[in-house]
């Protein structure tokens, strides 16, 4: 009886044992939950189709074109000025005013102001702050 | 008067400073205090552990107690553990006694993070030195023990149990650490991305990912709500705060404080739990229990003090086992982490000093947060209204730069911190538990070196069942947590359909 729990670890293949291990585990959980809410998941369709249905698109898939957009400039203008940070600092200030605007109700100069304004001192704070108190380097 | 070289200008401000973001994240309804602590995390980098630390603890203390002003004052948890609030919070607000009942709050949040720092202060330091004898075999089943705790605890306990394991699973891309005895090959790698992934993705830009970035796209999926104006929120002028509501209520704080902290010490057990459990409690031992719901001061009592009560308790375990007690302790494991520190059983009696700052930096950011509320309240419902699209931009840009330098500026970090914050909007859609997933990711690598050194050194499986008296207690209680969470959930559907 005692041999059936023997275990004898190859180090160089130590590396596999557990991600196997709760690979496994993750299939018997999968597989368990597939059968206790097979319901759900065939009525998955319609749930996705309330979720997009529901969904404020514009501001959603706004959020996640800019964030994109944003990511891939950054190091690119950064480049333009090395360690400067700068590339974040540029980067930044159109996408803080344009998320914004993005996420305003009423797009009147009373709200367009104060948005623009944080839009301008939080980057350029942030962005003294880490280069100059923290010092560290920004793209 | 060892506690006095804490009490450094910076240390004071620092505390002072968390506290005040920690309740404006906590009183703006769909921002919390893990996110509060997950966007300041990065500025801990340049601060040194102690002060960090009094930074995120602050942060900590009021962000859970800045939940109950919209609880009370709009009748919207500002953060979940606050849910309880609203039920009596709200109606008292309706009928003009929206300044007495945000006193009441928060009086019972100051005496439930109190009487949790003591608790904090008490346990910690003995289960620390008790579990400072475990062995690899014990420590891996105490992580085992978490996991199904956190997971029983779920609304669904399977789905809880896969989160757990599915973070362990991502956990374990990269390298299979040398430093930590692994043999330093790859795994879980797809083809060509080595290079980004060697190391695995870093622990701050998922949490990151996951409380701040979600947070946000759930509020651009929901169309970001609109705030409230200041002109709808009313704080009531004339109902006068007298203490005299305090009186009979001694045994409901401290009951309630209690429950907080016991749920605290649970691994992965949140705040809603806390005060959900205090609340329910309070109205089953009161002798006039239809009055809750409707604007009963008592019921404030138990939700404010059980869910403040979470905060000291939620350290114990992170203090001695290294096992975080809910979401925000386990972005305090980040700091920790950033300053190159691992927290266990040896943390309290390797850095003495760490843990008395600790203790008085709790206790300081709870007397802030109660002179900062509780002479500042109406300013504390102007902080309600304040509009969501000027906000979320610049916490969102926080986020980016928080991923960014965390690792001395790896662009890779950003794209993680968008990966996981999609996998946070997508969890609740697909049920999915984010605690016991986060606390799985933190816990994975050291599941991983706990087991296979058991193996390599005992070269038996059964060494888990048989190694101690510990060992054979704590599958007991994993069984136990299982079992015992599996019957609660039939009994839940037979009473559902029964209803039906």
């Amino acid at each position: 009886m005692a041999d059936l729990f023997q275990v004898t670890v190859d180090f160089d293949r130590s590396h596999l044992i557990f991600p196997r291990l709760i690979g496994i585990i993750l299939l018997l959980l999968g597989a368990a939950i597939a059968v206790s809410h097979r319901q759900a998941i065939l009525n998955s369709g319609r749930m996705w189709a309330q979720t997009f249905g529901a969904m404020d698109k514009p501001r959603f898939i706004g959020t996640l074109i800019l964030t994109v957009i944003y990511f891939l400039l950054m190091v690119p203008v950064g480049d333009l000025w090395p360690n400067t940070g700068l590339g974040f600092l540029i980067c930044s200030i159109p996408f803080v005013a344009l998320i914004s605007i993005l996420y305003m109700h009423e797009r009147d100069a009373r709200s367009l102001l104060p948005a623009l304004i944080v839009a301008v001192v939080g980057p350029a704070l942030v962005w003294w702050l880490f280069t100059y108190v923290f010092a560290l380097t920004l793209p | 008067m060892d506690f006095l070289q804490f009490l450094t200008p910076m240390y004071l401000f620092l505390i002072f400073s968390g506290t005040l973001v920690g309740i404006i994240f906590g009183a703006i309804p769909g921002m919390t205090a893990t996110m509060a602590v997950a966007v300041c995390l990065p500025l801990t980098y340049s601060l040194g552990l102690d002060n960090g630390l009094a930074l995120l603890l602050g942060l900590y203390v009021g962000g859970i107690s800045g939940g109950l002003v919209p609880a009370i004052l709009l009748g919207i948890p500002g953060t979940p553990s606050s849910i309880t609030t609203c039920f009596d919070g709200y109606p008292m607000a309706q009928r003009g006694e929206g300044e007495k009942a945000l006193r009441i709050g928060i009086i019972s949040s100051l005496v439930g993070g109190l009487i949790s720092l003591a608790a904090l202060f008490l346990f910690a330091p003995a289960l620390a030195e008790f579990a400072i004898k475990f062995s690899y075999v014990e420590k891996f089943l105490i992580i085992l023990f978490a996991l199904t705790v956190m997971a029983a605890l779920s609304d669904n306990m399977l789905l809880g149990i896969f989160s757990g394991f599915l973070g362990i699973f991502v956990s374990l891309i990269g390298v299979y650490d040398v430093t930590e005895g692994g043999n330093g090959q790859y795994r879980l790698i797809p083809p060509g991305t080595e290079y980004w992934l060697e190391g695995g993705f870093s622990l701050l830009p998922v949490l990151i990912g996951l409380f701040g970035l979600a947070t946000i796209l759930e509020g651009a999926e929901a169309g970001m709500p609109k705030g409230q104006s200041l002109k709808d929120i009313k704080v009531g002028e004339h109902s006068r705060f007298r203490w005299s509501v305090f009186k009979g209520q001694v045994v409901n704080l401290v009951r309630s404080s209690s429950i907080g902290t016991f749920v605290g010490i649970l691994p992965g057990v949140g705040g809603s739990a806390a005060s959900i459990l205090s609340y329910t409690a309070a109205k089953t031992a009161s002798k006039d229990p239809d009055s809750f719901g409707k604007g009963n001061p008592a019921g404030i009592i138990a939700s404010e003090s059980g869910n403040n009560g979470l905060t000291g308790g939620a350290l114990v375990p992170l203090l001695s086992l290294g096992i975080p007690g809910d979401s925000t302790t386990a972005l305090l494991i980040g700091a920790f982490t950033l300053q190159g520190i691992q927290v266990g059983p040896l943390f309290i009696g390797n850095n003495p000093g760490t843990w008395d700052s600790m203790i008085v930096a709790m206790l300081l950011a709870n007397l802030v947060m109660f002179g900062l509320m509780y002479f500042a309240i109406r300013w504390l419902a102007m902080v309600v209204a304040v509009p969501k699209h000027i906000l979320f931009p610049v916490i969102l840009m926080m986020c980016v730069i928080g991923a960014y330098t965390i690792n001395y500026g790896i662009m890779f970090d950003v794209w993680t911190l968008l990966i996981f914050g999609i996998v946070g909007w997508l969890a609740p859609k697909l049920k999915l538990e984010i605690a016991p997933f986060i606390i799985g990711f933190i816990l994975g690598p050291a599941a991983e070196i706990y087991f296979v050194k058991s193996l390599e050194s005992f070269g038996t499986l059964s060494i888990f069942f048989t190694k101690s008296w510990i060992a054979l207690l704590l599958w007991a209680l994993i069984i136990g947590s299982v079992v015992g969470s599996a019957m609660l959930a039939r009994r839940k559907a037979q009473g559902q359909g029964a209803a039906a």
